[in-house]
């Protein structure tokens, strides 16, 4: 064993609320931030998606500003400007609406000298599995004493953009989106941010922290959009988390997938867990509440994991009704307590990355 | 020092391996240098005109690392982990995308594919079915010491191996792949070694 | 049937839209399938982009990409669809 590494004060901002317990609670009533916005799709179609009341309220320095405001309560606010700490966005389009040429220094710099920062903040930009990433790359760093705390931002927001892109690609939810469910047509876009603080001290968090395990991440190297047909990268990440994590597999209480709610990624994941024989594990998507959040779902998602840990509940898996994969997997249909306090969430995106992490109640 | 053994250097000037030029670029369109430079390979690999500038360029520096280092890849399954960063994200298909559905367009979702730039490193991974880990950073500027912290960290997780890319395409081309192995890791001068490597 | 002429104008948008740098007109056998290993050897997303071809050049809409599995067969099946529908 080396450094033990904490990971908490948890944060979470979306149209569903502005912190991690707000959001967790609205979740659990079973409340969505998807709703019917029309005209808002490309040549003026009707889209559901998951978006702030306000163009204001939705610009990405906003949410940002609202995320530190949010963590700051939660966490001793000196401690950002420390030269100990590191700040971590993970983000796909960061800033595209304001500066498509430079999305994400613009918001760094206004975050540097608002909040003093001594390090200059690191941007991790790859695709949906961001999220994910920057939170086990942030642990590697605090495990190996780079830094006693890296706090990992995660934000990304709808835009025309991104919208008009995934409508391209056919892959936008008639409704809002069903992830694992027979009937599922796609993704519903969400926009929103998420902070998670991972630290080799325990007493920087206001709240008990739970301890990070192991995280790994693997490449399908199959194809740039299409996901792959084995689940081979899902495979290999998540059992390397798990061999990393020196846990049995049977000690996972709940898996907080990816499920983006299109035919093939729901189908690769359902192989992928077959595959390693997580098939009866707990298992639940995030989308149906926050929709897919992209660079920001990582983060957001493993927030409300800490969330249920705290609350020993874990929510149902919105939109899911009728199994619709090859393979049957355990999708939880109601909220319900977890087998144990140790969780697996996973990421799959574009450009064939596949990331995980295991995360445990102390 | 275990020097870093294979680097390869794409400019508005040229192709450079190691430091030596290996093919002169005459005119500035990024599109036509590297389209020569992959003509100069005598690859067959069709699919590299339909890659983004991004992709065009990692793909082309991890083909010439390959011939100038034939065990780049390693023995274990998941090397090389890959490493990759640049300072304008995929901004320069960014604004392709966005002016294709500009002026009564439509989006084209080819273009759209593009718009991240981890998307680069899918094409080196597919194209050598190589699974293993990867990140892609963005910075103000070149960083070396990304690199080396990153690699020694992924080092004590079990990797061996890293191809590592700096891959600015937009206002000109500003590309460097270079290759880590374990026995370099511990070189108290390798940031600066991955420095000279960019100012090269 | 399309006429040569359809033909080989689609030829060329399709070279064209999809960057089939090293694909000449002539390289393609107006029957044989457009998608997969052999021939021209287009992939999921060339399918999207056929999609916004056709809207493009021959304002036809192609709402469902199942549909497009059809008449993106090959040369001839996309003619004859074109011919049918243009505007």
């Amino acid at each position: 064993m080396g450094q033990e590494v904490y990971v908490g004060a948890e944060v979470i901002v979306s149209p569903l609320g502005e912190s991690a317990s707000t959001n967790f609670k609205a979740v659990l009533a079973g409340n969505s931030g998807i709703r019917l916005h029309r005209e808002a799709g490309w040549k003026g179609s009707d889209v559901h998606i998951s978006r702030f009341e306000s163009a204001e309220a939705g610009s990405f320095r906003a949410i940002l500003k609202r995320i530190l405001t949010a963590l700051v309560e939660g966490w001793d606010a000196r401690l950002l400007a420390s030269p100990d700490t590191l700040v971590m966005l993970s983000s796909t389009k960061g800033d595209l609406p304001g500066d498509i040429r430079n999305p994400f220094q613009g918001p760094l710099t206004e975050l540097v000298a608002g909040y003093t920062l001594a390090n200059p903040p690191m941007v991790i930009s790859n695709a949906c599995i961001s999220g994910v990433l920057a939170i086990n790359c942030a642990a590697r760093m605090v495990k190996a004493g780079h830094y006693r705390h890296v706090v990992v931002l995660g934000c990304d927001v709808v835009s025309d953009f991104v919208l008009y892109g995934f409508q391209s690609l056919y892959a936008v939810s008639e409704g809002p989106c069903r992830p694992f469910d027979l009937d599922r047509s796609g993704v519903s876009l969400g926009e929103g941010g998420g902070a998670v603080v991972v630290s080799s001290e325990m007493s920087a968090f206001r709240q008990r922290p739970a301890r990070f395990l192991a995280g790994a991440d693997a490449n399908d190297a199959n194809h740039i959009s299409g996901p792959s047909r084995t689940g081979e990268g899902l495979v290999r990440a998540v059992s390397a988390a798990i061999r990393k994590s020196a846990i049995p597999k049977s000690e996972i209480g709940f898996i907080n997938a990816h499920g983006t709610g299109t035919k093939f990624n729901d189908e690769m994941e359902a192989i992928a867990f077959d595959r390693m024989g997580l098939e009866a594990t707990p298992l639940n998507s995030s989308k149906g509440y926050w929709g897919h959040t992209l660079g920001a779902a990582g983060v957001i998602e493993t927030a409300a994991c800490l969330q249920s840990l705290r609350n020993g509940i874990v929510p149902a898996s919105k939109g899911f009704e009728n199994p619709g994969t090859s393979k049957n997997l355990h999708i939880l249909t109601k909220n319900t307590a977890p087998e144990s306090g140790t969780f697996l969430k996973t990421a799959s995106g574009f450009g064939g990355g596949n990331a995980a992490l295991i995360i445990q109640s102390l | 020092m275990n020097r870093i053994t294979a680097s390869c250097r794409i400019t508005n000037r040229g192709v450079f391996v190691d430091g030596q030029l290996l093919k002169p670029f005459s005119g500035d369109d990024p599109v036509e240098n590297l389209g020569a430079a992959y003509k100069g390979l005598a690859l067959d690999y069709p699919k590299f005109y339909k890659m983004d500038l991004l992709a065009k360029a990692a793909f082309l520096g991890v083909e010439i690392l390959k011939s100038n280092c034939p065990d780049l890849a390693g023995d274990a399954d998941d090397d090389p982990a890959m490493l990759f960063a640049n300072s304008e994200s995929s901004s320069d298909t960014d604004l392709k995308f966005e002016e294709s559905y500009g002026n009564n367009g439509l989006p084209s979702p080819s273009l759209f594919v593009y718009t991240l730039p981890n998307i680069a490193m899918g094409e080196v991974a597919i194209r050598n079915k190589w699974y293993g880990s990867q990140m892609f950073a963005v910075f103000p500027n070149f960083a070396p010491a990304y690199y080396a912290d990153q690699a020694r960290l992924l080092s004590d997780e079990g990797a061996k191996k890293w191809i590592c890319g700096w891959i600015d395409v937009r206002e000109k081309l500003d590309v460097l792949l270079f290759a880590l192995d374990d026995a370099m890791l511990h070189e108290p001068e390798l940031v600066t070694g991955i420095q000279h490597l960019y100012d090269n | 049937m399309a006429s040569e002429t359809l033909k080989n104008e689609l030829k060329g948008h399709i070279i064209e839209q999809l960057n089939l740098e090293d694909i000449k007109k002539e390289d393609f056998v107006d029957e044989a399938p457009l998608f997969g290993e052999g021939g021209v050897g287009l992939d999921s997303i060339d399918a999207l982009e056929l999609i916004v071809l056709l809207e493009k050049h021959y304002h036809i809409n192609v709402t469902n990409p199942e549909e497009g599995k059809v008449v993106f067969y090959s040369i001839d099946s996309m003619a004859d669809y074109i011919e049918k529908h243009r505007k």
